[in-house]
């Protein structure tokens, strides 16, 4: 008899939606995550105001050269000293980039993973991203489509909340939401005036994971309204933005079939070729470096992108020689991430006499319109803008001394609108990571060794978004436009790595099903980012969770239905 | 895109705090700088709130103390002074900074020091306040207009980055406030 009925490797964004949908269908859970455990009351440092800070919240520069040279590369606005146990050592977690090319691999190993520190984006992915691959001979095709995927969307967004607007708009899916945070008196002028010379395109509020309207089921959990402090990267005293610690892992605790244990390093997968099967786990401590085994009756793979496929790659035996589940020799392959660059900024004039109140946890969003409201574009697919007009802080940037340059921080400022692209990345078998073939970590564990780069259609489309992204703002009437030359993003850099384990209709092309269900082992699901057989240009969390909840509570259908 | 200000809370919200007491001793010790400048020592015993400092010399400090001083000074609402600015850039250097950062610091403020001393036709800290004022007026107007002083921009950034980071700045200066509560996309100045 197994230990467990089911077992959930990472705690993260998707880990803790495959411990929720497990545990509230009366499976007993076993949830190993390699970091240590975050506990909130004593780790998150939301509270402590500016002035308790020591030095500006900076972290020594010499301590960011030693530990976290490529984190703080990445992502350097969110490694503060009261944030930085949130974020790898990357002396402690190596990894290596093909020559000649780069790779940000930014992450952090705790209770919840990066849906701790995320930028809480939440939008669904449209028809015509389950399409695309199809349509135009890109990869593989999704298994399935827009359709299949909407009831899962409804599912996850109610219980995660999500505030945004309804749009009605074809590509971006409306979902269900609390009420949004309201466009500010610059960016609704900035919308009538750039809808009105681009009928096809649309600036709405940002959709993000954050409660506005808590329900009673979210108060239950402990949850409440967003204070609109923007503390988020260090954590929530009010739980008010999703992530697993705040959310999906105490509902999962709640029904009392959770397990969750901490410092666990998932090595390999164990496989039993004679009933084509997975049995269980073999984990090393990360602290006693002690190893044991987990056995299980199904396996739920929420490593995130990078780590599933190198366990599954750790997985290798008579039966999968190259890695378990591999046949198609895919893990590892087509990695994707979205890709930035390109922006513009500019004044716009008419609100000195106005203000905001409150430091709001999105702006504004422009969603996709190229090849979908526009066409002949000379790239395939799109992007999306991400951004907001605020009114900009002097932050000693300007001239003067004294009361008049004191009393200019708080007197009325111009206010600027800034955005900048996400776009998609077109799918490529060459664009993979890899088991480095005698470089281990401390663990004994491979280190990752990188190979991505962009192809043209990523670079032509950036550098058409930036013209697009300066001509919204001439239209609307912005004075001292910004706009630097195109410079992308480093894969990684946006933290929206997927791809490594893409499903499909082909068990020769694809890893997995529709179901996220390994096409050669039935009772292994894998439900992070890997699953993804296209980037869309949408933020793709929100994504995760729901094929996660159908994945889960379609393993159960099949449990309780004896086929697992 | 940040917000950069929240309104001050509403009349009568505030409680006296620890900043109140100490700016109310100040102003009743009298005098619109907290430095004198006598025979060319600068005081600044009452000032830092640790005895000593860790990265600063004595005259660095002092130059630093008087900019900080011009730059923000106490207005209805604390100054730098008040809220120690230059005991945090202190600390900011001799934990925070690396070697290379330390030795563009100091040659910031030591091109600064002598920059201000020949606007101010001799030492500046000797300056009588009104001559200190325009040496600094000058310096930074060159700084935003003319020929920078190497480093004066980023010196005055941080130093107002500092003070707008302290209770006195953030609080008393700007109205910051922890917890909004709400969010007013379009409201009153």
């Amino acid at each position: 008899m197994a230990d467990f009925d089911a077992i959930v490797v990472g705690s993260g964004m998707s880990g803790g939606w495959s411990a929720k949908e497990l545990a509230e269908r009366g499976l007993k859970v076993l949830v190993l995550e390699r970091g240590p455990e975050i506990v909130p009351d004593r780790d998150y440092t939301d509270t402590i105001p500016p002035w308790e800070r020591p030095n500006l919240d900076r972290v020594p520069e010499e301590e960011i050269e030693r530990h976290y040279p490529k984190q703080y590369g990445g992502v350097a606005y969110a490694i503060k000293e009261t944030t930085k146990h949130f974020w790898v050592k990357d002396d402690e977690h190596p990894y290596e980039e093909a020559e000649g090319t780069r790779y940000d691999w930014l992450r952090g190993y705790h209770t919840g993973g990066r849906s701790i520190m995320w930028s809480r984006q939440a939008y669904r992915l449209g028809p015509q991203d389950f399409e695309a691959n199809e349509r135009e001979g890109v990869g593989v095709d999704w298994p399935v489509r827009y359709e299949d995927i909407a009831p899962w969307y409804d599912h996850v967004e109610r219980f995660a909340g999500i505030a945004g607007s309804a749009e009605g708009l074809a590509q971006l899916p409306d979902g269900v939401f609390q009420p949004a945070f309201a466009l500010t008196c610059a960016e609704e002028e900035f919308k009538a005036r750039v809808e009105a010379a681009f009928p096809g395109r649309n600036v709405i509020p940002a959709r993000v994971a954050h409660i506005t309207a808590a329900t009673e089921e979210q108060r239950a959990l402990g949850r409440s309204n967003c204070r609109v402090r923007d503390r988020c990267e260090h954590g929530c005293v009010f739980r008010a933005y999703f992530s697993s610690l705040n959310a999906t892992l105490p509902a999962a605790r709640r029904t009392g079939n959770l397990t969750l244990v901490h410092n666990a390093i998932v090595q390999s997968i164990d496989y039993d070729p004679g009933t084509a099967r997975v049995t269980g786990v073999r984990v090393i401590d990360a602290v006693s470096k002690r190893t044991r085994t987990y056995t299980t009756r199904v396996l739920f793979l929420n490593a995130s992108t990078i780590a599933s496929a190198m366990i599954l790659l750790q997985s290798a035996s008579e039966a999968f020689p190259n890695g378990l589940a591999n046949r198609s020799d895919q893990v590892g392959r087509n990695l994707m991430d979205h890709v930035s660059g390109a922006g513009a900024s500019g004044l716009i004039a008419g609100f000195e006499n106005r203000t905001v109140f409150g430091r709001r946890p999105g702006g504004i969003y422009i969603p996709r319109y190229a090849n979908i409201t526009e066409h002949d574009k000379p790239y395939l697919r799109g992007f999306g803008f991400q951004g907001g007009g605020t009114p900009v802080g002097a932050g000693g940037g300007v001239a003067g001394i004294g009361r008049a340059f004191k009393e200019a921080h708080r007197a009325p400022a111009p206010w600027r609108v800034s955005i900048g692209a996400f776009g998609e990345q077109l799918p490529h078998p060459d664009n993979r990571v890899t088991l480095h073939p005698s470089r281990r970590d401390s663990w004994g564990n491979p280190i990752a060794v990188f190979d991505v780069t962009y192809g043209d259609n990523e670079r032509i489309m950036l550098a058409e978004a930036r013209k697009d992204a300066i001509a919204m703002l001439e239209a609307a009437g912005c004075t001292d436009i910004r706009s630097a030359e195109v410079d992308l993003t480093p894969p990684g850099n946006r933290i929206h790595e997927m791809g490594s384990a893409r499903m499909g209709r082909d068990p020769a092309t694809s890893v997995l099903n529709g179901w996220c269900q390994a096409h050669d082992v039935a009772n292994l699901f894998v439900t992070d980012g890997s699953f993804m057989a296209s980037s869309a240009c949408q933020n793709p969390s929100l994504t995760y969770m729901a094929f996660s909840a159908r994945a889960a509570n379609h393993a159960a259908d099949l449990m309780a239905e004896g086929g697992l | 895109m940040r917000a950069v200000l929240s309104p001050a809370p509403p009349e009568g919200s505030r409680m006296i705090s620890r900043r109140d007491v100490i700016r109310n001793l100040v102003i009743s010790l009298g005098g619109s700088s907290l430095l004198s400048a006598c025979g060319g020592r600068v005081t600044l015993q009452a000032l830092a709130p640790d005895a000593g400092a860790r990265f600063y010399g004595e005259r660095e400090l002092a130059v630093l103390s008087r900019v900080s001083d011009l730059l923000l000074p106490r207005t209805e609402t604390p100054g730098a002074l008040d809220v120690h600015v230059p005991a945090l850039l202190d600390g900011l250097m001799a934990e925070w900074a690396n070697a290379e950062t330390r030795a563009q610091h100091r040659a910031s403020l030591a091109a600064l020091d002598e920059a201000l001393g020949i606007r101010a036709g001799g030492d500046f800290l000797a300056a009588p306040d009104p001559v200190a004022e325009r040496a600094l007026a000058a310096v930074d107007a060159d700084a935003f207009g003319g020929e920078p002083v190497e480093g004066y921009r980023d010196l005055k950034a941080l130093v107002t980055q500092a003070y707008f980071a302290t209770e006195g700045g953030a609080v008393d200066e700007q109205g910051w406030v922890a917890v909004p509560g709400r969010w007013d996309p379009c409201a009153d100045r």
